[in-house]
């Protein structure tokens, strides 16, 4: 048969490549100013772009969807050129994809920085933002699919099958956590409330660490372990079952960030078991790349590429069973808003993420420049400097976890709560020190990838296209004798592209569609009325500095909890919660019900400086609140987009709600000076004090008629 | 021959008799729990149900053995000596468990006053153990069946097997590479399915038996844990948890008054004048309520607590109160989940000692004039 001549696109791997360095380099950057401003408050600067509420989302986009994000095309851009012995569909297509990639990542930062945030962890991006991601992810997805389409390989291999169920199901979960209504060129509320957002957001973040941060690399290593080791996969089985598996089974895992909380508990105990049923199609990965390596355990001691491969694929292993045991209710109890939950997800982050990423780099970069390595010594020292600071970030941070959970629930002999909760927090900011420090040391080890890196492309010579040769794919796939079961599949990308979407979509509507539709799962409470519009406005301004990061909103049905804060949360009073806001994690302690706990003088001085009203406080300053005047030329806008969502404000309130909020505003100024303190009615702190005295006091109201 | 054949059959059945009778007390034991109401207990039902099914799994699984047995009586003949060593493994394996139950039902009988889902802790552990020692019993009696099953084939490979030089490896190292079923390099050509990508090949090698099984009982659990919280409604719900933790707090709480003597409310509630009472609670002020009130207590967000007038009343019962209960529409907290009655008695004293300090720059006065004497004027 005539052997075609072609060439590989080594240009837009190379441009993948640089652009996860760069972030890389930046979003770890960020990720350590955060881990100082936790211990430091000085380190927020009394900046808004700098304060922590908005370096942490530019932290986690940038090593996500910058880092690890680039990561992904890198890989897939290399491999499944290789593997369809073809070139990619069109070079325009991928440069339009680099660029706009590019493009959204400066954009976030951008907005990030400015406090334009939807208040979603991991969707942060605005709606502009986010059609400009759908448009690239289809860009994307053409080019992928155009490439299956022109190959000369007849069937497809295991990687591509993760690169196709990443494509669809981030499609799917992008689209679908992203619907919102814009009161603005660039603001927007959630379609979606309270408890019913709250599901639709962590199906999407539990299927975005699915989806974007194990699938797509699951893939890359079904390519890049058998290439660098030489061995053959070692079991074509175990690649078909627990791909199906893992694709079926965790996509229905996303309630298991929401244990304990306001959300039903039938869904609730299908986020548990489904975890649980989790582990095996995990392993299963792992299993298969490790086993991959055996024979060749001789080749992992010398080369560095293979020894980032194994911890990697081995923190993958670590991560995936300890999250499924922190899907059991007794685990979660202790796990859940403590600092577990962020040792957990850098073992997977740094370890599985962060290292392939690395292995794939020193593997790449040689062949690219058609040389070897610069330093395969170099490369060895950043393996072992880079394992120490996963130890060392990780260990103080299940210590913290611990210690504060099991502080948080200590109780006197008289049935006092023993610890104050900013005791729990000073007594962990030791293991805050540590943790940056293992950081730091990580931080260092990419540094050296960085010049190890840079000599190595200085001293080779670069392979724009790469010549390949291969015979046409014939019309008709030629079968001889029996064939597996599954490989009338691999033949057929698009068929594969609609299974995959049948597998995953399934887990999302048995979950979601009740939650919507029967009334029973968010019981109504006659007392919840829709925020004032000065309460509306402060709650923006709440959102906008992401104190949700730091702070719950959900009092979880524990004796510990219900003591120190009150009543624990019902699902009914989150209705007009246009986006929830219960947050994840408890740097400081849940404001569910904070509203009437302090006088508003008490939050005035503690927003300009908390320590002045809790000493040893690591909360930062919020300066600009005290200056910054309240925006309520977009008043009509909110109460408008409000409206539309269901919420029910009288008719034509949009037209009266700044007399309302000034007036509002007045009454919390003249309390405000009862107290010796003087300040404008429209100063930004005054719509957040009004929002702060409002939160969770609706079901009080119930119980004091 | 045909006499020896007869004996080793009946040892066998005698075998097997003596398993089920060794089962059938503890199967009589499992149906009568102590309270008969517990029967009714979805979770004793669940347990009983799955002691009947394995129970009938042992049944059949001794059956087989019998006619496992009768197809290779010949060789049981032959080779006499090692069943009854397997026969005499059978019984020990069946009295150490039975031992260990019997070690264990006095020990859960003395702390039965808990519950395990409605469950009293002895009925829960004596199905338990009914459960494991089922399990036991099948695993010997997989056990048995394998050498039977295997004894044949084990013979007609034995002397292929010892032409092979066998490699020494470490114990861990074996059994290892036996779970996963790991084959040689020498193997790998067989399995190699032919695939090429790129220049990687594909293996087919066998599902790892500990992941495949390990994937199914995950299953199970799920299944089980589903049955549990919404079917069977046998174990507590989150908001029933929460009751569940504050009727014992609640108990634990009032024989701990009972006990220390710290029994204090706004009604019985003395001032206290031991200096250390008075550090103890000025401990706590300086912490806590200096925030609001300064700490010298010349007050900023809440009242001067140094001078006459008192917005809630002066004397020691009312600070007291203020104290345990707040104003909560004032912006006083309640305290009384945070500290005990001691310590509110010690904060309170701490307030009534610093009276007339006149510290710099108070707040100016609040409330009405109170004196010692003569109270509210």
């Amino acid at each position: 048969m005539q052997v075609e001549k072609f060439y590989y696109d080594n240009r837009i791997v190379k441009m993948f490549g640089y652009a996860t360095v760069l972030w890389g380099v930046v979003g770890m950057l960020a990720g350590l100013l955060a881990a100082v401003q936790i211990y430091f408050p000085a380190a927020n600067f009394n900046l808004p772009y700098t304060t922590f509420g908005r370096v942490r989302p530019v932290h986690t986009n940038a090593v996500i969807f910058a880092f690890v994000g680039n990561g992904i095309f890198m890989g897939v851009y290399y491999s499944l050129q290789r593997l369809c012995k073809a070139r990619m569909f069109s070079d325009v297509l991928s440069k339009l994809h680099f660029w706009g990639w590019q493009l959204i990542i400066v954009l976030a930062a951008v907005t990030l920085l400015s406090g334009y945030t939807t208040g979603k962890e991991y969707a942060e991006l605005e709606w502009p933002i986010d059609i400009l991601i759908t448009i690239v992810w289809v860009i994307f997805g053409i080019n992928l699919f155009g490439t299956l389409v022109k190959r000369r390989e007849s069937h497809i291999y295991v990687a591509i099958w993760f690169y196709i169920a990443t494509w669809v199901t981030v499609a799917m979960l992008h689209i679908v956590n992203s619907v919102e209504i814009p009161f603005s060129w660039i603001k927007s509320y959630s379609f979606y409330a309270g408890v019913q957002d709250a599901l639709v957001q962590w199906w999407y973040g539990h299927n975005a660490v699915a989806f974007f941060l194990t699938t797509p690399y699951l893939g890359i290593m079904y390519y890049f372990i058998p290439k660098a080791s030489g061995r053959p996969v070692y079991s074509y089985r175990l690649s078909i079952i627990h791909f199906w598996a893992l694709i079926f089974i965790y996509i229905w895992a996303g309630p298991h960030h929401l244990l304990y909380t306001a959300l039903p508990d039938w869904a609730q105990s299908l986020g548990t078991v489904f975890s649980i049923m989790l582990i095996a199609p995990s392993w299963g990965g792992m299993l298969n790349g490790l086993f991959t390596l055996r024979g060749a355990w001789d080749k992992v001691r010398e080369d560095p590429v293979l020894k980032f491969m194994v911890v990697a694929v081995t923190c993958y292993g670590m991560a995936t069973f300890e999250g499924p045991m922190l899907s059991l209710k007794s685990v979660n109890a202790i796990s859940h808003f403590t600092d577990w939950t962020i040792a957990h997800v850098h073992v997977g982050a740094l370890g599985w993420n962060g290292f392939l990423t690395f292995g794939m780099l020193y593997y790449l970069t040689p062949k690219l420049f058609n040389t070897s390595l610069y330093s395969k010594k170099l490369a060895t020292n950043h393996f072992w400097i880079g394992t120490i600071g996963i130890v060392l970030y990780a260990v103080p941070m299940y210590w913290a976890g611990f210690t504060q959970a099991e502080m948080w629930k200590q109780f006197t002999d008289e049935g006092q709560i023993k610890y104050q909760f900013l005791e729990t927090v000073t007594h962990i900011i030791p293991m805050y020190i540590t943790r940056s420090i293992g950081g730091l040391l990580y931080f260092i080890g990419v540094i050296l990838m960085v010049f190890n890196l840079g000599k190595t492309i200085a001293a080779g010579s670069f392979i724009g296209d790469e010549a390949a040769e291969a015979a046409p794919l014939l019309a008709k796939t030629e079968t001889h004798g029996k064939q597996y079961w599954h490989r009338w599949i691999e033949a057929r990308p698009i068929q594969m592209l609609i299974f995959s979407l049948v597998a995953v979509a399934i887990g999302g509507i048995i979950e979601m569609v009740p939650t919507f539709l029967i009334k029973s799962n968010i019981p109504t409470i006659a007392s919840v009325k829709p925020y004032t519009p000065l309460e509306l406005q402060g709650r923006d301004i709440y959102v906008r500095e992401g104190c949700y990061l730091c702070h719950s909103q959900m009092v979880r049905p524990f004796r510990d909890e219900v003591a120190r804060y009150g009543e624990y949360s019902k699902a009914g009073e989150f209705v007009y919660d246009h986006p929830f806001q219960w947050g994840s994690k408890r740097t400081g302690p849940d404001l569910a019900r904070i509203g009437g706990k302090y006088p508003g003088s008490w939050h005035y001085n503690h927003m300009w400086d908390p320590r002045s009203m809790s000493p040893g406080s690591i909360m930062p300053n919020y300066h600009w609140l005290f200056d910054n005047k309240i925006d309520t030329s977009l008043t009509g806008a909110k109460i408008r987009a409000m409206i539309t969502l269901g919420v029910p404000y009288p008719e034509n309130y949009d037209k009266k709600a700044n007399e309302d909020l000034e007036a509002q505003a007045k009454s919390i100024k003249e309390n405000l000076k009862k107290d010796k303190i003087e300040t404008s009615s429209n100063a930004e702190i005054v719509a957040l004090i009004a929002y702060l005295q409002r939160v969770g006091t609706d079901i009080k109201a119930a119980s004091n008629q | 021959m045909k006499k020896s054949i007869i004996t080793s059959l009946s040892g066998l059945k005698w075998k097997v008799i003596i398993i089920t009778t060794l089962l059938s007390p503890l199967g009589v034991f499992a149906a009568g729990p102590p309270k008969p109401s517990e029967l009714h207990n979805p979770l004793a039902i669940v347990l009983l149900i799955i002691i009947i099914a394995l129970l009938l799994v042992i049944a059949l699984l001794a059956n087989i053995i019998i006619g496992a047995a009768k197809i290779n009586i010949l060789r049981l003949v032959e080779d006499k000596s090692k069943t009854a060593t397997k026969v005499v493994t059978i019984l020990l394996l069946c009295f150490i468990s039975s031992y260990t139950f019997a070690a264990d039902a006095p020990a859960v009988a003395t702390t039965a006053d808990t519950t395990i889902a409605g469950l009293s802790n002895t009925s829960f552990y004596v199905l338990l153990s009914v459960i494991f020692l089922e399990i036991i019993i099948l695993l010997a009696l997989l056990y048995n069946l394998r050498l039977l099953l295997t004894k044949e084939k084990a013979a007609l490979q034995s002397a292929e097997l010892a032409e092979q030089p066998v490699a020494k490896k470490g114990s861990f190292i074996q059994w290892w590479n036996k779970i996963n079923g790991f084959r040689s390099a020498k193997e790998e050509a067989a399995i190699d399915l032919g695939h090429d990508y790129d220049g990687i090949r594909e293996l087919d090698n066998k599902l790892p038996g500990w992941w495949l099984y390990g994937f199914y009982a995950c299953i199970v659990f799920a299944g089980i844990y589903l049955y549990r919280y919404h079917v069977a409604h046998s174990a507590p719900l989150s908001h029933e948890e929460l009751q569940i933790s504050l009727d014992k707090a609640e108990a634990e709480k009032q024989a701990n008054l009972k006990k220390a003597g710290n029994n204090i409310d706004e009604n019985t509630v003395k001032l206290l004048k031991d200096p250390a009472d008075i550090a103890a609670g000025k401990a706590i002020f300086t912490t806590i309520c200096a925030a609001c009130h300064r700490p010298d207590g010349g007050g900023i967000v809440g009242p001067n607590l140094t001078d006459d007038y008192w917005l809630h009343g002066g004397s020691i019962k009312d600070i007291f109160k203020t104290i345990k209960y707040g104003w909560p529409d004032k912006g006083m907290q309640s305290w009384k989940d945070n500290y005990s009655p001691k310590q509110i008695a010690q904060i309170a004293s701490y307030i009534k000692s610093i009276h007339g300090t006149n510290p710099p720059n108070p707040k100016e006065p609040q409330g009405t004039l109170y004196t010692e004497s003569g109270g509210d004027k």
